[in-house]
């Protein structure tokens, strides 16, 4: 036979049950460490690897993530004196700054199912990260929908943890109940867009 | 090789509408024609055009790791030279290919010559591989073929194939034009197959691609490991965007070392690599305003869908497509014209012409097109076809 055994589609064609997913969001548990010591010191050996790959994940996340300010005022004025440091990404007359990290968050940990996401998850949910070496394995991989992030405290609020989006998480550290969505990591502030298309608006066949 | 007229299911439109196929017809005009279809004995498949199919590839893909070292050529064939490197490595890494398409003149008898490679961005897709497999299968069902009707058609067998066996950086993106419903349809085709090979395949729009520190990001702000464009390199390499492909770590699906396959400058250097090969038809750049002459045909080095293509037949009589791509440099090509078929329905003649799929390096399917002049455009209708000895 010279034709495929079977042809099917699973997205393209319109079901019911394609849209339950998104339907409603459980809470998840996580839990907040102000540093990766403080985490191994409430864990099994085993765990407190973890401790360490999430919050190097975390760490590699905070200059992506993080608020940016056009000056170190600005930036101390939302997070206190001494609480700010230089941003890798510049502007045009110099570095941007960010507040410091002053913890972390990860996923519920102490069920050491770890990050096997299911793998046919209609919708997102889950974001297996893309980010590269040693964290995308480990820790990058979000447990139950959260992902290993930094946190923040403002000036006015120095007893609460944030995320890099202001949403507060914690007033002290060990577990805590979130809604993944909220504490979804949004790295696109300095992305430039639309850097690519301008052709196909110019010329209006492309395919072929 | 003939074409037999035929009725056409009832209801197909509704069918096509329920899985996403909205370009069936396109400004009022049939695209997808199930009026008639196209018979082939398994030789004529076999012989004339899977074998020539995988020849031809082989050919151009030898003269691939010729041309990323050679100046000359990567010239010629106008790719930018901040390029070279990219495609280069690209070549030299062995960054997998996923599909092109070949289109070939073929009349039933003799060698198929090739016309073009589409190797970088080929859409009528999910036509080929979804709708005309489903058209067979149904008419065989409703006893208006024979049951041992084939397809030469294994197009989605080999795509979830290539899928699961290529190791594609995961989550992987497809990604098209906003606004444009074919390229919307081809890569929804080609997401939902990924996903069903098991891939965490999404979807991103080109225009929404984001740039940040020389690494291409998601709507989220995270770096795309791996990209399937349908959207041609010529265009990205001029964009804002083009220099931060050298810099970012995305794995391209095409890789950039086929702009040198997509382009029509690659059928002079195969008629200088290969002169006289039975599937090939003399081609040349063009090195002067010298008219063109009775029997030629004229394409830019970069165009799709037959835009801007010229010809002029034995005859004398001249056939021309408009078109955006008037802006860069030309090729000619000896003209060998499509057959013409009668099509009694609109009672009318027609050129035909057949899109022969390449997988990796596999034959996997024809697709059929045919149009009103000697010149197939995007706007040529899609017939489907069996094999029946």
């Amino acid at each position: 036979m010279k034709r495929s055994k079977k042809v099917a589609l699973m997205l393209m064609v319109p079901t019911t049950t394609m849209m339950l997913a998104s339907c409603g969001e459980d809470p998840a548990e996580a839990v907040v460490f102000s540093s990766p010591e403080e985490c191994a010191s409430m864990v099994t050996q085993v765990a407190a690897e973890q401790c360490y790959a999430d919050f190097k994940a975390a760490q590699v996340l905070h200059p992506q993530v993080a608020p940016k300010y056009v000056n170190k005022s600005e930036c101390e004025n939302d997070f206190g004196a001494g609480q700010c440091e230089p941003a890798p990404q510049q502007h045009a007359s110099g570095s941007f700054f960010m507040p410091l990290m002053m913890g972390y968050m990860a996923g519920q940990m102490f069920n050491r199912q770890g990050g096997a996401a299911p793998a046919q998850q209609p919708q997102q949910q889950e974001r297996p990260v893309g980010t590269s070496g040693a964290v995308a394995g480990t820790a990058a991989n979000p447990r139950n929908g959260v992902r290993a992030q930094p946190l923040y405290k403002s000036r006015d609020d120095r007893g609460t943890f944030r995320t890099a989006n202001n949403t507060p998480v914690a007033r002290q550290t060990g577990p805590v109940m979130v809604r993944p969505s909220q504490v979804q990591p949004r790295a696109g502030q300095f992305a430039q867009r639309g850097g690519f298309g301008a052709q196909a608006a110019a010329r209006n066949s492309y395919g072929g | 090789m003939k074409r037999v007229e035929t009725t056409e299911r009832p209801q197909w439109r509704d069918y096509a509408e329920s899985v996403g196929f909205h370009f069936h017809t396109f400004d009022g005009e049939p695209y997808w024609d199930e009026t008639a279809y196209y018979q082939f004995t398994l030789q004529q498949i076999e012989e004339d055009l899977e074998e020539p199919t995988e020849t031809l590839h082989e050919m151009a893909m030898d003269l691939v790791s010729e041309i990323v070292r050679d100046a000359e050529k990567l010239h010629q064939l106008a790719i930018p030279e901040m390029f070279w490197n990219h495609i280069y490595n690209s070549w030299t890494n062995g960054d997998p290919h996923l599909y092109g398409r070949m289109d070939l003149v073929y009349n039933g008898t003799g060698p198929a010559k090739l016309l073009e490679l589409n190797y970088d961005t080929p859409t009528s897709l999910f036509e080929t591989g979804f709708f005309q497999w489903v058209w067979l299968e149904e008419k065989i069902r409703r006893g208006e073929l024979p049951e041992a009707a084939d397809q030469f058609n294994s197009l989605q067998d080999k795509l979830e194939e290539a899928f699961s066996t290529l190791s594609l950086p995961q989550p992987f993106y497809f990604s098209s034009v906003s606004g444009h419903i074919e390229d919307k349809g081809t890569v929804d085709y080609l997401l939902d197959i990924a996903r069903q090979a098991g891939m965490d395949a999404r979807y991103i729009a080109i225009e929404d691609i984001g740039e940040q520190d020389g690494q291409f990001v998601d709507l989220d702000g995270y770096p795309i490991t791996g990209l399937f464009k349908l959207y041609p390199w010529e265009f990205m390499v001029q964009e804002a965007f083009g220099k931060a492909v050298r810099t970012s770590n995305t794995l391209w699906l095409e890789p950039s070392w086929k702009m040198l396959l997509s382009n029509k400058g690659i059928l002079p250097l195969l008629w200088q690599k290969y002169p006289e090969h039975p599937n090939l038809l003399p081609a040349f750049f063009e090195d002067s305003s010298e008219p063109l002459r009775n029997g030629w045909v004229r394409k830019p080095l970069f165009s799709r869908e037959g835009a801007n293509v010229e010809l002029i037949t034995e005859s004398g009589e001249k056939v021309q497509a408009a078109g955006p791509y008037d802006d860069g440099r030309y090729i000619r090509q000896a003209l060998c014209p499509l057959p013409k078929f009668r099509d009694a329905y609109r009672n009318a003649d027609c050129y035909t012409m057949i899109g022969s799929w390449v997988v990796g390096d596999s034959a996997a399917g024809i697709a059929i097109r045919e149009d009103n002049t000697l010149i197939t455009k995007d706007s040529s209708r899609f017939l489907p076809h069996i094999i029946l000895d």
